[in-house]
């Protein structure tokens, strides 16, 4: 078993330094932290995957093979499709099969049978199904799909018979966005009562603290569902969603308030603060250019390891059936029809949106933890 | 007034046996050890002088348990509705045959006398009278703490209250001044107004029984605020959660909650028997085991069940089939005989007056209900088996043919050019059509948010109503949100299911009419004729005038033919009305029945009135082949 | 220290109050009351018969009353210890409470106890081999527990559990033992069927535990006490269990406190999904149903759990840490 090494590099000549040294030191903070962010592959990659994800979200109409509503009658419950490129040992390009149905009566079940005689191409840059970008501009251009007459379900169907993959690309919009939404708020209620916590200090901390401290020992769960059983039930699925991201954030900002709170009683104490305030700067200007680029790294770091908490508390809201409900969709309601033996026994890809929940969940870990990494100067 | 008599008359020549119990019928053998020791009286003092006799299959045999799933405490209530033992009750054929009362005579339709048998018994021992019956009128029903709200609605005819009678120990009464062609069907129904109480248990917690001091102890004790709580608790004829109160039923539950498993054990002094005079019930256990919803269905899927239907709905058909040889079970599929499975109910007291004044408008109903493709709906979720068409019965009590297909086909060029006649002739940018104020014409569909079959449905028509220019739109809430905004008439529409769809002339076809407050299509003036005329509003459509005129006809109506010819005129006016539209009907519920056990049929119809879901096939005749699973 | 003891229970007097008004007023929030939604289930099924008793309970229970009466009326019943009375049930909150109490903690014990005795090797292991192939793969799999649902991974091992093992699900007995009075072949049962909840349960807690002590564990091992004691030729597992464990660990046994509300309230979510009778579910219903004694009191209990778990933990924390004790800062 190793221990670390603590022993620092052996210095250089004295006094001179390197062109690549002296780019170092006089780096702002965020240079620094970007360099090291980018010698760790794992948070580099999830930082990729992430950027993926929301640049999809104003364009999900576009990436999406199908509407979000359309739905194909003749192919409910459809199993996950392949995509093929050889057919009879000849290389024909990306294509699918064709395929009858039928249904058993005796099992009420119904069965596809493929039909190796039909095959339909797959492509890019598709003239497809119509749409309304960002329910204003219509048009028919997907990012793929299948040629006229074929199907093109990678994902399966559910018993609509609408296709998996476009719903959960769908679903991305509400999902990922309630994390973001949710954030801002604790973001906004953390600065503000964190603030006050840490830099006036006296009665208005302590109340802040017991708050912070009762929020934070109540078990989640109860919480959330509370709050979210109070939402009128019959209002605008807007609002809704609005309701639940308040929800969310305003249960998440207290693990923010403390940090906040912890830094700012850290570095008030600081000389370089003292050194400001004798100078003669205001209080406003002391926390705008000393106090807060001392923790902002810290405030990132943290929100973006909270966003994850969001996204997993919205699935759980809209999986006990309390917050989003259909029509709808996003990753919790995807989930919430899932939920049946059914489902589990007999049509088990109904649950791969929990794959892009984890995808996305991890990449925000690995992303968060990486930057952690980064912006700690004591690392 | 004959008819009903003859009917009466007839039903019970069909079923009683003509003299008391064959001598040396055997006794039930888990009753045996009991009887021999002197614990229980033997067999023929137990029984009623005269049982029921009840047609069962000859080969039947003792022994053995029934095991459900139940997901609430409040379902131990399956004891009674299962039990399914009343005053009258349906035959496999609907009709109302006497059940615990001996006889029944009924008088102008107006003057009820019930005859009851002569030594029945409670399940404890003590007799069955008409005193039981003077216990719940005198000290129940009018009794102020018991009953604030005073006797049971049904009783109450029109504000009269019944006049009861109890001429001897055997013989109860009730009149009025007018027929009461509600009266029988309720008492043959899943949930009753109980009439009677077994009065020497109750007693010990009425005030004008006991004293004061007792009361007061007993009260507290099992912290309850005063003896009228303590009453009302220990009087749960239905729910069936005391143990100790005495009941007619079949089985008589012995495990109170809380608890995970709940055993219901044979009633010694149960009132029928079969053709050889041996007491029913076969079975000598109801087993009812409290887990979560979610898993009946798994677990009735792997052998766990005996006899399900409750929870169990026909998405998972596919997966119980699958099962049925591991588990050892073989699912059935049951019509529901509903007039609808899924139905719209437009609002038509809805608040914003431009969309009353639509909804009131038959050619924009018709037009929504043509604007829908049945078909469709039937084939994508329900495998076909739907019976698509209006929100009617599936055959007419008046022998007419069932007019399910008016204004019910999926014409849109018909819907199209009836909106147009209507007026809404100006479209939006979109190609939605434009209410008379200007305003996009959106429909928002309420629904209680419970069944995502509901949503299903109103999804595949959101497709179709878009092809005639209008945007339905989904609001899932919750039950009694959604139920306070149809009464305000907040909601515009709202989505909820039929009603039986076999009715003979002697059920009530209120269901038609606007006579309560309860009916999502038309509240206020329901509300209207229940309050009569104090509350709610009167219709404003001579169609729904003449419904209520119909309904008030059929009410008094004493002669079977007439009220037969009543129903086909309500469903006349309702189908070309078109009040309510309706989807697809007679949707089909799995029925898991373990093997090995007899006398469940293949096909029966699954409702909860008439029929109380198994109550109607006489779960006391079920036996295990070999008197075991 | 007494002082100090002493100003924080009397500074949780006015903080549960204000969390039994919020409490009250959340649960009050929708529209209507508990007998509207008995009113329109006894409608939807047909039972309409009920519709007397409604009347008469609405009387029992004061639904008629103004709000502030009700909560005055529950307030002041709590603070007797009269938890209140059920709608739902029928029955006192305690019972209900109490009858699910036991079974919630077992499990979420037994879950805790899981996490500790996986997550403390894992975590140390981890630590001391940073970066190397096993502190990756366990990295991605600990981080694969933080993200997957808890619910959804039951769902999917329940199925699994099902159709490979043959084992029945949902429940923490099988139907046979159900009914069955304690024993030894009882608890057995129990045990066959507790580690699917505790796993899941445990799960997500055992990723984040491995995760804070490896990153605890790592600022304490740069420090140069470790490197000077290494250097002075102390074995490295006394070395290390004896200093940076200890301090790594702190943070856990202090948070011993905040573990109690979760104790109790168990982990709702995965109880619903694999039917568990525990203290979860029976809040869903009792929020949905605006049962408001059931659900007000037990959001009141947890509130109470809550406020003295955070004293324990501070308590525990002040103890442990001397540092604390002289007037310094916390560690992480």
């Amino acid at each position: 078993m190793s221990l670390p090494s603590v022993v620092p590099p052996p210095p250089t000549d004295e006094g001179a330094l390197t062109a690549e040294q002296q780019r170092y030191y006089a780096a702002s903070q965020w240079q620094l932290i970007w360099w090291r962010l980018r010698k760790h592959r794992l948070a580099m990659v999830a930082c990729w995957v992430l950027m993926a994800l929301y640049a999809m979200i104003p364009f999900v109409e576009f990436v999406s093979p199908y509407a979000v509503r359309s739905r194909h009658q003749d192919s409910v419950y459809f199993p996950p499709q392949r995509i093929h490129f050889f057919h009879d040992g000849e290389f024909l390009g990306p294509f699918v099969y064709g395929h009858t149905m039928t249904i058993n009566m005796e099992n009420l079940r119904r069965e596809y049978q493929e039909d190796r005689s039909r095959r339909y191409r797959v492509r890019l840059l598709v003239r497809g199904e119509p749409y309304r970008m960002w329910g204003a501009f219509p048009s028919d251009l997907h990012l793929f799909g299948v040629e006229e007459g074929g199907t093109l379900f990678l994902l399966g169907t559910d018993r609509l018979g609408r296709d998996m993959l476009s719903r959960t690309i769908y679903g991305a919009r509400i999902s990922l966005t309630v994390g973001l939404l949710g954030i801002t708020v604790s973001f906004v209620l953390a600065l503000i009562l964190g603030g006050l916590s840490g830099y006036r200090g006296g009665w208005v901390d302590i109340a802040i603290q017991r708050l912070i401290e009762v929020i934070r020992a109540f078990p989640e769960l109860p919480l959330w569902m509370a709050l979210s059983a109070a939402l009128p039930p019959r209002l605008d699925p807007i609002l809704v969603y609005v309701g639940i991201t308040v929800i969310l954030g305003v249960i998440e900002w207290t693990g923010l308030a403390r940090s906040v709170r912890g830094k700012l009683l850290a570095v008030r104490e600081e000389d370089f603060v003292t050194g400001a305030i004798l100078v003669g700067a205001s209080t406003a200007y002391v926390i705008r250019k000393h106090l807060l680029p001392a923790f902002t790294s810290h405030l990132i770091v943290s929100a973006t390891l909270s966003i994850p908490r969001m996204i997993l508390g919205e699935t759980a809201l809209s999986f006990l059936g309390l917050g989003l409900r259909p029509p709808i969709t996003s990753w919790g309601v995807l989930l919430s029809e899932a939920q049946n033996i059914n489902a589990v026994a007999l049509y088990p890809w109904l649950l791969l949106p929990v794959g892009m929940v984890v995808l996305t969940i991890l990449s925000f870990n690995f992303f968060g933890d990486g930057l952690r990494d980064a912006a700690d100067p004591y690392a | 007034m004959m008819r009903w008599t003859l009917a009466l008359v007839i039903g019970m020549l069909g079923l009683v046996a003509p003299a008391g119990p064959v001598r040396g019928a055997e006794e039930p053998p888990s009753l045996a050890a009991r009887v021999a020791a002197g614990e229980l009286p033997p067999l023929a003092q137990r029984l009623p002088k005269r049982p029921l006799a009840v047609k069962t299959d000859p080969e039947a045999v003792y022994g053995g348990d029934l095991r459900m799933l139940i997901g609430t405490p409040k379902d131990l209530k399956l004891a009674f509705v299962y039990g399914y033992s009343r005053l009258v009750r349906f035959d496999r054929n609907y009709q109302i045959v006497p059940d615990i009362a001996e006889r029944v005579d009924v008088k102008e339709g107006r003057s009820f006398t019930f005859h009851l048998r002569r030594g029945h018994r409670w399940s404890d021992g003590a007799p069955f009278t008409s005193a039981d019956f003077a216990y719940f009128w005198e000290h129940i029903a009018n009794n102020k703490k018991l009953s604030p709200a005073g006797p049971p609605q049904l009783l109450m005819l029109d504000g009269e209250p019944p006049t009861v009678e109890f001429p001897d120990a055997w013989t109860v009464r009730y009149s009025w001044s007018k027929p009461h062609n509600l009266f029988l069907l309720d008492q043959a129904g899943a949930y009753p107004a109980l009439l009677y109480r077994p009065a020497h248990y109750l007693n010990k917690f009425h005030e004008a029984f006991t004293d004061a001091e007792t009361l007061a102890k007993r009260a507290k004790a099992e912290r309850r605020r005063n003896w009228a709580a303590l009453h009302n608790a220990r009087d749960a004829m239905y729910l069936m959660d005391n143990p100790d109160l005495p009941t007619l039923q079949p089985w008589r539950p012995k495990v109170a909650p809380p608890a995970q498993v709940y055993f219901a054990e044979r009633n010694p002094y149960f009132h029928r028997v079969d053709q050889q005079g041996r007491q029913l019930p076969y079975i000598d256990r109801l087993k009812m085991l409290l887990v979560d919803k979610a898993v009946i269905s798994v677990k009735s899927s792997s052998g766990e069940v005996d006899l399900q239907a409750r929870y169990l709905n026909f998405d998972q058909y596919p997966f119980l089939k699958k099962n049925e040889r591991l588990g050892g079970y073989h699912v059935y599929l049951w019509p529901t005989a509903t007039t609808a499975a899924v139905a719209l109910f437009p609002n038509l007291n809805a608040k914003d007056p431009v969309v009353r004044a639509l909804f009131q408008d038959r050619r924009f109903r018709q037009a929504l209900s043509l604007a829908i493709d049945r078909e469709e709906v039937n084939k994508v979720l329900f495998f076909g088996f739907g019976a698509a068409g209006q929100n009617t019965v599936l055959r007419s009590p008046g022998g007419r043919e069932a007019p399910r297909l008016h204004h019910a086909q999926y014409d849109l060029a018909r819907a199209n050019r009836l909106l147009d006649e209507v007026g809404l002739t100006r479209r939006d940018a979109r190609e939605f059509r434009l209410r008379p104020d200007g305003k996009r014409l959106d429909i928002i569909v309420e629904t209680s948010g419970e069944s995502s079959q509901e949503s299903d449905v109103l999804e595949l028509i959101a497709d179709t109503w878009a092809e005639i220019g209008i945007e339905l739109l989904i609001r899932p809430s919750q039950r009694e949100v959604f139920r306070r905004r149809v009464f305000s008439g907040e909601a515009m529409m709202s989505v909820w299911g039929g009603e039986f769809g076999l009715p003979t002339p002697d059920m009530s076809p209120s269901w038609l009419a606007p006579v309560s407050e309860e009916q999502l299509q038309w509240s206020q003036w329901g509300l209207h004729f229940e309050s009569k005329g104090e509350r709610g509003q009167p219709p404003t459509l001579p169609a729904a005038e003449r419904l209520v005129e119909l309904y008030r006809r059929w009410l008094v109506s004493t002669e079977r033919a007439e009220r037969a010819r009543i129903w086909d005129e309500m469903l006349e006016i309702n189908a070309e009305e078109v009040f309510t539209i309706g989807i697809l009907g007679n949707s089909l519920q799995p029925v898991v029945v373990a093997n090995g056990l007899r006398g469940v049929p293949e096909k029966a119809i699954y409702a909860w009135d008439p029929g109380a879901h198994f109550g109607y096939i006489n779960l006391d005749t079920l036996y295990w082949a070999g008197g075991h699973r | 220290m007494l002082r100090y003891v002493i100003y924080r229970l009397l500074l949780m007097i006015p903080t549960l109050l204000l969390i039994s008004l919020v409490t009250f007023t959340i649960i009050e929030l929708p529209p209507g009351t508990y007998l509207d939604s008995l009113i329109s289930e006894l409608r939807a099924s047909g039972e309409t018969a009920d519709l007397q008793k409604v009347e008469f309970l609405r009387k029992q229970y004061g639904l008629d009353q103004p709000v502030w009466v009700q909560y005055w009326r529950w307030l002041s019943g709590l603070l007797q210890g009269d938890l209140g009375y059920s709608f739902e049930y029928d029955r006192p909150v305690s019972a209900i409470i109490g009858e699910h109490l036991a079974m919630t903690m077992v499990i979420s014990i037994a879950a805790i106890l899981f996490t500790w005795m996986v997550a403390l090797p894992i975590g140390v292991y981890s630590a001391t081999h940073k970066y190397s192939g096993a502190d990756h793969g366990l990295t991605l799999l600990s981080f694969m527990g933080l993200a997957m649902p808890d619910f959804l991974l039951a769902l999917v091992l329940m199925f699994v559990a099902f159709s490979v093992f043959g084992v029945s699900v949902g429940g923490l007995f099988s139907p046979e033992m159900q009914a069955a009075p304690w024993g030894w072949a009882k608890i057995l049962d129990l045990l066959k069927h507790l580690w699917l909840p505790v796993l899941v349960i445990g799960g997500s807690s055992t990723a984040a535990m491995i995760r804070r002590l490896r990153a605890n564990l790592l600022d304490e091992l740069k420090k140069p006490y470790v490197v000077t004691a290494r250097a002075k030729g102390v074995p490295p597992w006394r070395l290390l269990i004896k200093y940076p464990l200890r301090i790594a660990f702190n943070p856990f046994i202090s948070d011993i406190g905040n573990l109690l509300p979760h104790v109790i309230s168990g982990s709702v979510i995965v109880s619903i999904v694999l039917s568990l009778p525990t203290t979860g579910p029976v809040l869903l219903r009792a929020l949905r149903t605006q049962d408001m004694h059931l659900a007000g009191s037990f959001l009141m209990l947890l509130a109470l759990l809550a406020v003295i778990g955070v004293l324990v933990s501070d308590l525990a924390l002040a103890m442990l840490d001397p540092r604390i004790r002289q007037g310094g800062g916390r560690s992480r």
